[in-house]
């Protein structure tokens, strides 16, 4: 072996591809995650913008319309299930792909490859979920309010205001979903070999 | 036949908790393997193969003793060093294949090239040429699902290839085949063998493979027995 570099590679670009075949081929798992992101993000985008919209429509027409305070904790409940709920999906993947995890092991993966595996999943989960819970969000915040403000009041916010919303609330579902996905995500990187490799599903 | 030395087993050990009872897996195996040799493994389930395998594949550490790849000491090295040593000194096939089912073939053959930093044209290139070399040439974006057993095994055999290592280590690869297909698959291991002077070693139980081997080692708990010449 003298003379060798000795170096390993694993690329972001090519766990990217990898965790893109893990998509498509278990696309049910990974529909329902990204479904509970965006339920939780739909639930938080439509409850903001709507107080967005109410105090918006205040200032023009004078009121105090709002937003009840209880129902940000109803969201805060929602985004920790959503956290739970893919954390359980993750840790049956890695018991799916407990002998997979072996074999990458055995062909030169190192533990924060298996990890990198993992979170890039995660990543586009949580962006795929962050951005369809927006426009969910937007949707539902219409339907609820417009009816009061008329449904031209999101031409009357600002529009920079909506788009610092949807780069926040997308940058938070990636980070839910990465929260998600960390430990099911060392726990795959710390399996030895033989024991993934010997693993019976 | 002379061969220089690729494998060096010294006074190996390996023992297992089980509870207050010590489970000596290996206990004492002094063996040497030459390069461009085809050795057998063969002894009941129990008698340590397996344990051995793991061990020469750097996939476990010993309770003692040495094993030497190239004369480098692999109980010495770290976490790196042994992933290094996997992706580009050693090539497993396993009994039940072991292929990412999410990839094609050609995908699969070329992973062991992406941790070793071909670049990935190089890398399907020298992937494709492998899967033709196995006669899986009109199979190679096929997913492992698609495939027959006796081509998931020669698509393993491609992707042990793939980075030229001096060593394949095969664990029963014949043992999830029919009769005709293991032989095949024995045959393809043995040309290997004798076309590219590969190391082959392989713990089996196929009387077929075991013919075709150079050196048949018997274990029997945890002990080399004794070591025939076919």
């Amino acid at each position: 072996m003298s003379g060798d570099t000795h170096m390993i590679h694993f690329s972001l670009m090519d766990a990217y591809r990898l965790g893109i075949g893990y998509i498509r081929r278990r696309f049910q798992r990974t529909a329902i995650n990204v479904a509970s992101i965006a339920l939780a993000n739909s639930f938080l985008t439509s409850l903001a913008l709507s107080d967005m919209f109410y105090q918006t429509y205040s200032a023009i027409e004078g009121g105090i319309l709002g937003v009840d305070a209880y129902q940000y904790w109803l969201v805060a409940v929602a985004l920790i299930v959503s956290v739970v709920g893919i954390t359980n999906a993750m840790l049956i993947s890695v018991y799916e792909r407990t002998r997979e995890i072996g074999t990458m092991k055995c062909i030169g993966a190192l533990d924060q490859h298996i990890v990198m595996l993992f979170l890039v999943e995660a990543v586009i989960q949580g962006t795929a979920g962050g951005l369809i819970g927006y426009f969910l969000g937007v949707l539902a915040a219409l339907a609820s309010v417009g009816f009061t403000t008329g449904f031209d009041i999101i031409f009357k916010v600002g529009s920079l205001d909506l788009a610092v919303f949807l780069v926040g609330t997308t940058v938070m579902s990636i980070v839910l979903s990465i929260v998600a996905s960390l430990y099911p995500a060392w726990r795959a990187s710390k399996l030895s070999p033989v024991e993934a490799l010997r693993y019976e599903l | 036949m002379s061969y220089d030395t690729v494998i060096e087993l010294r006074n190996l050990l390996r023992y297992y908790q089980m509870g207050d009872e010590s489970v000596k897996a290996l206990d004492g195996v002094d063996l040497n393997i030459g390069r461009g040799e085809y050795v057998s493994i063969v002894g009941p389930s129990g008698s340590g193969k397996t344990t051995l395998f793991n061990l020469i594949g750097g996939l476990d550490k010993p309770t003692d003793g040495n094993v030497f790849i190239d004369g480098v000491d692999i109980s010495q090295l770290d976490a790196y060093e042994l992933a290094w040593l996997r992706c580009r000194k050693i090539g497993y096939i396993f009994q039940s294949f072991n292929l990412i089912q999410v990839l094609t073939a050609v995908e699969n053959v070329a992973l062991p090239t992406v941790f070793a930093g071909t670049p990935t044209n190089e890398g399907t290139r020298k992937a494709e040429k492998l899967l033709e070399m196995v006669g899986l040439k009109d199979r190679i974006h096929h997913r492992p699902g698609e495939l027959s057993a006796g081509q998931q095994q020669r698509v393993a055999i491609a992707r042990a290839l793939a980075n030229d290592p001096a060593i394949i280590l095969a664990d029963e690869p014949t043992g999830n085949l029919d009769l005709n297909t293991g032989m095949e698959i024995i045959d393809l291991l043995h040309g290997l063998n004798k076309s590219q002077g590969l190391t082959l070693v392989a713990a089996t139980h196929d009387l077929k493979m075991i013919k075709a081997s150079d050196r048949i080692v018997w274990m029997r708990d945890g002990q080399v027995e004794k070591i025939e010449r076919s």
